[in-house]
């Protein structure tokens, strides 16, 4: 089943003497259930190709469907409802409200919600379990790591039983190690709840827990790989060749 | 690239952070300049020549002015440098010294002010004739105002100025050079405050500050009521009302209202929903920060609207206080320009007329009152009060009635009424010339007939006419006020004639008794009077009340701007994750109603308890005087909250 549909994706930047076209006509479909990375040399238009995607920002030109809907018909308002209750987000920079503890940032998206407290509770006692954060509940994101923050962040993203998550660089800010155990966390979430899953990256490491990936050239799509059966170390060195075939430059990972 | 384009540039790009404290500093110049022109307007000077007490109140409320004034300007400038903090922390990185930032800035600031001055004191100078004109209006004078140009207001007015940019200056140098690098990038992270359970020390002294509170309101209750305070003198009681009140807004402020939040958070376990993200974990987060400014605000709304209110009070008793020094419209004192009389009827001009005989008794109101503890109420207990005769009295009530014996006492006023209550019933002494007669008091009325010429404000005895008769058998008529005639016209129209006509015989209206000269006013003579003091008052206080609305109001809109600045990011995240700008608008409501509605509802309360503490001290009448300052200054007041909230609303709707 397809979840989200891109046609024709354009994205101009600036007024017609400045114009810049990042994203040149991008198609894309994305499955239930996949776990789908965009790579690509950084300012390739990758986060600006996911904005667009998860509907906070609005193409120039094309159509975006999630779940059969088409995103341009929708007002402000209800795109919002649609991002809080659909939709889950993690960023790079963690985007954390530093006013509050860890729980309530993760609650966060269920607070006009007529969600009843126990099953939210049930929900988050499952998630922060699941993403090994129980003891910092009650803490401030000042005073947790980096990749507890992570974690945080998206055990926020999952808190509404999204049909679909974007990740944006969400291992950017993180070590190796944090890193590592995030992505297993999403890899985990993604099989066990089989919550579709959009990632942008620059790391191939993280690219590859991937199910497909999708590489970025110039706001078009270059090529795509898929995992299929191949073992993780396998695709990992699959992403590295087409990187370089792509010409390694821009990339800092 | 050059130091002036350098600043050029960096103004340019603070236009947006400027163009409040801009606005206010312009308003603030207005405000003093035009002051300072009206008050040596020509007409104005002559307007207010005969009240010695009204330039002096326009010297000292410049004064105040230019205090609020400097101390406003400081504030400000204090906050947009913090506000700036990280800018003067990038000059510095790309290796500025603070010699080269503080001269960059200086320039920046004396570009601004200049400029801020200038456009002020034109503004300030057309607007001092408006301001005259309400002046005379409220004067109730017939005048026409020129505008006329001021060389002394001006140089005062530049002086002032000059001195307020070097302050400034001054300051921004102190807080360039005190600040390190590193705190100049965390200026603006300072003053957490983080959820706790349960604070045993912030529940105790949340507590204290409302019973702080409450404590000075019932303080300020019993003001004059000395048999229950423990205070005797009366300044000292209310200094302690005033530091009472004072410091439980602050301990309200800091530790109530977190207290307060807290349980409620507390209570929520972590299901927020987006007002309270938005309004009560916001508002908790900056109470450390904001305690003091919001106790300064709520104070100052109180003193603002208190002093207003009280003037107000004044003026809009003036009617009735003159109504009550002169009854009639014309007073003849002891057949003294009676002719006066015989002028009317030749004019044509109908009229009633009402007369009086007077006799002087003394008495002891301590009989009346009980014990009068206070020590600062020591007027004399043994006091002397004007009698008239039961059928005289009929001419103003004509249903009075009493008994051989007893007693009614008239004229006792507001201000007697509120401080020494009269108990009905009693029965009390009364002297004249060496006799002494028992009375009983039936009742107390607020009546007035006697001109104030002879009671000198106090109350009016009435009696029967044979006690009249006996008390009145020894006074000789040459040592003591004994007989009124009191007029009234019957046409309104007719008032300026006879006004005409009453002054013409001035000469012969004057009487002499126990060696001093009396010369009866008329009810518009008294009425010109009143009014020439109260509206100086209240067109002053009214115009220091406007500079501190302009402060409290700018102040929290200030705050309100960097707090929305500040907020900014996480805006940005609520509306990535699906939060439409309306659902945060809703926070943004309660987090605005917190900030400018608590402040200012507790400022009334204070204003309230201490204008019906004293108010009769002042005039006749509180209602509607005091709803009527409330009710104006929360409109003007309501307007900085309005703009706050559009800031925030423009804000949130560009941070996606
Ligand atoms: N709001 C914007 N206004 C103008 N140009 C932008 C904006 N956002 C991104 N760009 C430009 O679009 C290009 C792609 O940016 P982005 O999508 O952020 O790249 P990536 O995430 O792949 O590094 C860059 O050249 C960037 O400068
Ligand atoms: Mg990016």
């Amino acid at each position: 089943m397809t979840v989200l549909v891109g046609r024709k994706i354009k994205k101009t930047y600036g007024k017609k003497s400045t114009a810049q076209e990042v994203l040149k006509g991008i198609d894309i479909e994305v499955n239930k259930g996949e776990f789908v990375g965009i790579m690509g040399p950084s300012g390739s238009g990758k986060t600006t190709l996911l904005n667009v995607l998860c509907s906070i920002d609005h193409p120039t030109e094309g159509v975006v469907e999630i779940n059969g809907k088409n995103l341009r018909n929708m007002k402000e308002k209800q795109l919002a409802n649609f991002r809080r209750e659909q939709l889950g987000f993690v960023f790079q920079d963690y985007n954390l409200l530093d006013t509050l503890t860890v729980k309530e940032n993760i609650l966060l998206p269920l607070s006009i919600s007529k969600l009843p407290r126990a099953v939210a509770e049930s929900r988050l006692k499952e998630l922060v379990k699941l993403l090994g954060i129980t003891d910092i509940l009650n803490k401030y994101p000042n005073e947790i790591s980096g990749g507890q923050k992570q974690r945080t962040s998206a055990a926020r993203a999952l808190i509404s039983s999204p049909t679909l998550v974007f990740a944006d660089e969400p291992t950017g800010a993180l070590d190796s190690k944090s890193a590592t155990s995030l992505l297993t966390n999403l890899e985990n979430i993604n099989k066990q709840k089989s919550v579709t899953i959009m990632m942008v990256t620059h790391d191939s490491v993280a690219a590859s827990f991937c199910s497909r990936v999708l590489f970025l050239k110039d706001g078009a799509i270059y090529t795509e790989l898929y995992r299929g059966d191949k073992t993780r170390q396998q695709f990992f060195q699959q992403i590295l060749n087409t990187q370089s075939i792509l010409g390694g430059d821009g990339y800092d990972a | 690239m050059t130091l002036s384009r350098l600043v050029l540039r960096s103004m340019r790009k603070n236009v947006k952070h400027y163009y409040l404290y801009f606005f206010a500093l312009i308003f603030s110049v207005t405000l003093c300049y035009s002051f300072t022109t009206l008050h040596h307007n020509p007409t104005v000077v002559e307007a207010l020549k005969e009240s010695g007490t009204a330039a002096a109140g326009f010297q000292s409320a410049t004064f105040v002015l230019y205090f609020i004034i400097t101390f406003f300007v400081l504030y400000a400038n204090h906050l947009f440098m913090k506000r700036r903090s990280k800018e003067i922390g990038l000059y510095q990185l790309i290796g500025m010294t603070k010699g080269l930032i503080v001269r960059l800035i200086a320039l920046e600031n004396i570009i601004l002010f200049i400029f801020a001055v200038a456009l002020g004191m034109v503004i300030g100078f057309f607007s001092s004739r408006l301001f005259a004109m309400i002046l005379i209006k409220l004067l109730k004078l017939d005048l026409v105002i020129e505008l006329v140009f001021s060389p002394k207001a001006f140089t005062q007015s530049v002086i002032i100025f000059s001195i307020l940019l070097l302050v400034i200056l001054f300051q921004m140098t102190w807080m360039v050079y005190r600040v390190t690098l590193l705190s100049l990038f965390h200026a603006s992270k300072k003053a957490d405050e983080r959820i706790k359970r349960f604070n045993f020390f912030q529940m105790t002294f949340g507590l204290l500050g409302l019973l702080l509170i409450v404590y000075g309101y019932y303080e300020s209750s019993i003001l004059f009521d000395a048999e229950k305070s423990l205070f005797k003198d009366i300044f000292l009681h209310m200094l302690v009302i005033l530091a009472s009140t004072i410091l439980g807004t602050f301990l309200f402020f800091r530790y109530s209202v977190s207290f307060i939040m807290n349980i409620f958070r507390a209570s929520k376990k972590g299901h927020l929903k987006i007002r309270d993200v938005m309004a009560v974990t916001q508002i908790m987060h900056r109470m450390k920060g904001n305690a003091k400014s919001l106790t300064l605000i709520t104070v100052l709304t109180g003193l603002a609207v208190g002093i207003m209110s009280l003037s107000y009070i004044s003026y809009y008793s003036s009617e009735t206080r003159a109504r009550q020094f002169s009854p009639y419209d014309y007073t003849l004192v002891n057949d003294k320009g009676i002719s006066f009389l015989d002028r009317l009827h030749q004019e044509g001009i109908e009229f009633k007329k009402d007369t009086y005989r007077v006799a002087e008794v003394t008495f002891n109101f301590q009989d009346l009152v009980g014990d009068i503890t206070n020590e600062n109420l020591t007027f004399s207990t043994e006091s002397s009060m004007y009698v008239i005769s039961l059928s005289d009295y009929k001419q103003v009530v004509p249903d009075a009635q009493i008994n051989e014996g007893e007693t009614i006492i008239t004229s006792y006023q507001n201000m007697f009424s509120e401080v020494v209550p009269l108990e009905e019933g009693g029965d009390f002494s009364v002297q004249y010339h060496n006799e002494e007669a028992k009375f009983v008091l039936k009742e107390v009325q607020e009546k007035f007939m006697l001109s104030g010429t002879i009671t000198m404000a106090s109350p009016v005895l009435v009696v029967t006419d044979t006690a009249f008769e006996n008390i009145s058998a020894n006074q000789t008529s040459e040592s003591s006020f004994n007989y009124q005639v009191g007029v009234n016209l019957v046409n309104s129209e007719d008032i300026p004639k006879a006004e005409e006509i009453y002054t013409d015989i001035q000469e012969e209206r004057k009487l002499v008794v126990n060696g001093q000269e009396y010369l009866p006013l008329s009810y518009e003579e008294e009425k010109q009077g009143y009014l020439s003091i109260y509206g100086t008052t209240i067109f002053i206080t009214a115009f220091l009340g406007l500079a501190f609305l302009l402060t409290t109001g700018s102040i929290l809109y200030f705050k309100q701007m960097s707090e929305a600045e500040m907020e900014k990011e996480s805006y940005t995240t609520l509306r990535k994750i699906g939060f439409s700008t309306s659902d945060l608008m809703r926070g943004i409501y309660a987090k605005q109603a917190f900030n400018f509605g608590v402040p200012l509802v507790i400022g009334l309360l204070h204003s309230y308890f201490a204008v019906k503490s004293g108010w009769f001290l002042f005039g006749t009448e509180m209602f509607t005087p005091l709803v009527v300052t409330m009710v104006l200054y929360v409109v003007m007041y309501a307007i900085f909250a309005v703009i706050s909230t559009q800031y925030y609303k423009r804000i949130i709707k560009a941070s996606l």
